[in-house]
């Protein structure tokens, strides 16, 4: 059996808002965002006939709005201001530590076991967390940790010349969100 | 000895890659010893694994609220109605 598909009226009806918040949380933009909504289905309205059935609807336009996603990442990778800006950005905020590497702050753990991920207003904070972090950061995260693409490749993707970078960054920017989730989610 | 500061890059790089058996000892006998390293080390990989299932799943963490602007629908249904019109156009 072959899954019929709607009409692109329908699609954006129906998956216009579930592919909304896939982009904006994976750029940052919501005016970018918007426009990869646009082209993921004009993409889908051009490929139609070569949709197989064999994922559903939503799945199939996710994929196509996936690949959108990795072309923007790639174009905005080789916007080299942009690359000098984000590490300017990424230096100068160690303020974690003291000058012997101990912790500043003495409390413990923002998270309990219990505590549920799924709360909207977890989602909320942690959507503010991200956009604290430069752009480059942010994309870092997302593109390692939502999506799950191995660190060589978002080495090539983002023009990070070493794996050590790449760790590098990657840990400055678990030490902020932690920080900003710590501040923001559990003191409410 | 590592220093909370190395401790914390060794337990963020563990997330993504191998550790040599030289850090990996280290770490453990660090985190031993220090409450608020153990402490981190528990939120950043809840935050790894929560990120890693959402990303699974193709949810986009995000809250519901957030919904696609009345202006930018508008003109998706325009740009969509164009290229359908092209299409049947051009199938004549």
């Amino acid at each position: 059996m072959t899954n019929e598909l709607s009409t692109p009226e329908q699609w954006l009806e129906k998956y216009g808002d579930i592919l909304y918040r896939y982009g904006l949380s994976r750029v940052r933009d919501p005016g970018v965002a918007e426009e990869l909504v646009q082209e993921t289905l004009l993409a889908a309205l051009n490929a139609k006939n070569s949709y197989a059935g064999r994922s559903t609807e939503q799945t199939w336009l996710i994929g196509i709005l996936k690949h959108k996603i990795l072309d923007y990442f790639r174009k905005r990778s080789k916007d080299k201001s942009q690359v000098v800006a984000d590490y300017e950005a990424d230096i100068g905020q160690d303020d974690y530590f003291d000058r012997h590497g101990n912790w500043q702050e003495n409390d413990a753990a923002w998270l309990k076991p219990d505590q549920s991920f799924e709360h909207e207003q977890f989602l909320s904070v942690l959507h503010e967390c991200m956009g604290g972090l430069s752009p480059r950061m942010a994309q870092l995260f997302i593109l390692s940790e939502l999506d799950g693409i191995k660190s060589e490749e978002i080495c090539k993707l983002m023009s990070i010349s070493t794996l050590n970078n790449y760790w590098v960054m990657m840990s400055r920017t678990r030490m902020q969100l932690r920080n900003c989730l710590k501040k923001n989610w559990l003191d409410q | 000895m590592l220093t909370c500061k190395e401790a914390s890059y060794l337990i963020s790089k563990k997330l993504d890659d191998h550790l040599t058996w030289r850090d990996r000892i280290a770490l453990r006998l660090h985190l031993m010893m220090c409450k608020l390293c153990r402490g981190y080390a528990s939120d950043v990989s809840k935050l790894h694994v929560l990120m890693r299932d959402s990303g699974e799943e193709a949810r986009a963490l995000l809250p519901d609220s957030i919904k696609l602007s009345e202006q930018s629908r508008e003109r998706i249904t325009q740009a969509l109605s164009k290229q359908t019109k092209h299409q049947l156009d051009n199938n004549q």
